[in-house]
């Protein structure tokens, strides 16, 4: 292989790597996580150990992003959302979803050290721990109309139950996120190369993506937080919409193409997201159908079909996302591919990631370790064809 | 051998070990006692490639142009960290000390501290910082008291 497609390889892979580094910031360390399961297991604890027989066999559960791995931090906000169902299985659904829920708060409220931090939302209860995240508590009852074993939770008005599948939703996720793809140039490994992957440090060290899917999702959500960060109307797209349209993308992609980059995946996936929503013309306008393929009636899209002008924000968003991945890809110059990362996922992560690439270089400048090949550029330790760099101390005219 | 008797490399020398090393294949002239070498540099896959230049003399230090793309131009009005100027040429060792001395290969110190000093100048035309540490002379009269012996060893 010539050194310019080595060079063009290791530079699809750098850039994936810096998606990686960036989505690492964006996300609930795994102490962040550990300490928000010790907190939700707690809570599950005290609402079954309660002497309301309603209770005794309630289960809490992991929904939504951090159930999946897709959390991003919110912009200025320093908590982020936990999302959990408190199921009660063995039910029946002549319960209503406010008494269900008044009796969890109750059980909430009779504790000490829970009464202090909870708040009432609309359809759940959330625990509010400063500066570490909100525990949100969904009652949930057994869907016993749904096919695939779903559940029923409170709709907005608390009045009555309406369908949902936490549990199935996510097995149907993760399920996907788990399909491979099929990329020529695996990741970080160069074929034909005389240079082995880990020289090509100062990137790879061992950073795999946590998964394309899951990154795809990360960073479409961020940019979405971003280009909605001022919007008053509702009109930023929902998390689940986006979710649901790059998971079905990705097994689209994955089950009928092959790539040469991760990036090219994740431009391609993106640009097919729209591809899974249907819509019907009626005789006032257009509808809008995204199913939740886990239960029956649940069109995540719904909203749309009251707000045109949600549709129309998903869709130039949309465009935005797009154009903004596809310039950080073509982006030539570190400086550039600081700032274009930064359209993408936000002058914070992306300013980390890049500073971090700086700081290996200089550690191994510091301990001899650093060495330089035409096609690789700075790299930690040798290879063949390498030149270390030796210790040297700019200097210059005074400015 | 003490190390500042060593014999000084011939600019025959250092064009025939440049032309040979693959990190600064590129081209050049040679002519008695001096020469050019063109070569591109890239401190990253993810960087520029700039056409770098250098020029030396027999007895004299070399030079360390980069004619593209323009480093002015990159740098949007702000002053180049560690550089000397008119014309503008990378400062990339501390003259006046064992850093670089005429019997070391240029293509085991310029070239390879040119492309550090690329990294590090991307680094800043985003972030505003220099990372690669250095000295500006004034710094350098203050820690060590005494004059840059630039003059007489840069040229």
């Amino acid at each position: 292989m010539n050194y310019i497609s080595e060079r063009a390889q290791l530079r699809q892979s750098q850039l994936a790597d810096l998606i990686e580094e960036a989505c690492q910031h964006l996300e609930p360390s795994s102490y962040q996580r550990d300490i928000a399961q010790q907190r939700y297991e707690g809570v599950g604890d005290w609402l079954s150990r309660s002497d309301d027989p309603l209770l005794v066999e309630i289960a809490i559960r992991l929904q939504g992003s951090v159930a999946i791995g897709t959390t991003v931090k919110p912009i200025g906000i320093a908590e982020y959302d936990v999302d959990l169902v408190a199921h009660v299985p063995d039910i029946d659904i002549a319960i209503s979803p406010a008494m269900l829920k008044r009796q969890i708060g109750d059980r909430l409220r009779a504790n000490g050290h829970y009464a202090p931090l909870l708040e009432e939302m609309p359809r759940c209860w959330r625990l509010n721990y400063a500066n570490e995240f909100h525990l949100d508590i969904t009652p949930s009852i057994p869907n016993p109309g749904c096919p695939y074993g779903g559940e029923l939770v409170p709709d907005k008005a608390l009045k009555s139950w309406k369908a949902s599948n936490p549990v199935g939703y996510r097995a149907k996720f993760e399920r996907r996120a788990k399909l491979r793809a099929r990329i020529r140039s695996a990741f970080g490994r160069m074929v034909d190369s005389t240079i082995a992957k880990d020289s090509v440090e100062p990137y790879p060290e061992e950073m795999k993506l946590k998964g394309l899917l899951r990154r795809t999702v990360q960073i479409a959500k961020r940019h979405r937080d971003l280009e909605f960060i001022d919007d008053a109307d509702g009109l930023a797209p929902l998390s689940i919409i986006i979710t649901t349209l790059a998971s079905r993308a990705y097994e689209f992609c994955v089950g009928n193409f092959t790539y040469d980059h991760e990036l090219d995946l994740i431009v391609d996936l993106l640009r097919r997201m729209p591809n899974s929503i249907e819509t019907h013309v009626n005789g006032t306008g257009v509808e809008w159908y995204l199913w939740n393929q886990t239960t029956v009636g649940e069109n995540f899209c719904e909203k749309w079909n009251k707000h045109p002008e949600r549709a129309r924000a998903f869709f130039e968003w949309h465009g935005k996302l797009i154009a903004d991945v596809e310039h950080f890809a073509a982006a030539e110059g570190l400086d550039d591919v600081r700032r274009l990362l930064g359209d993408v996922v936000g002058r914070s992560p992306a300013n980390a990631a890049l500073d971090a690439l700086t700081a290996r270089v200089s550690t191994a400048r510091t301990g001899n370790r650093l060495s330089v090949s035409k096609p690789a550029g700075l790299i930690l330790g040798t290879a063949v064809g390498a030149t270390p760099v030796r210790g040297n101390t700019f200097f210059g005219d005074p400015r | 051998m003490r190390l500042g008797c060593r014999k000084p490399l011939t600019a025959a020398q250092q064009f025939i070990n440049l032309r040979a090393n693959p990190l600064s294949s590129g081209d050049g002239d040679l002519r008695a006692g001096n020469f050019t070498w063109r070569f591109d540099a890239s401190p990253s896959p993810l960087s520029r490639v700039y056409r770098v230049r250098i020029e030396m003399a027999q007895e004299r230090s070399p030079r360390t142009f980069v004619e593209t793309p323009d480093l002015a131009m990159l740098a949007d009005g702000r002053d180049l960290p560690h550089v000397y100027r008119n014309p503008t040429r990378l400062c990339l060792y501390l003259p006046g000390t064992s850093e670089w001395q005429p019997w070391m290969r240029i293509d085991q110190t310029i070239v390879p501290w040119s492309v550090l000093w690329l990294w590090y100048f991307e680094d800043w035309l985003a972030s505003g910082e220099w990372n690669g540490g250095g000295v500006h002379p004034r710094e350098h009269d203050q820690e060590r008291s005494r004059p840059p012996q630039r003059r007489s060893e840069t040229q």
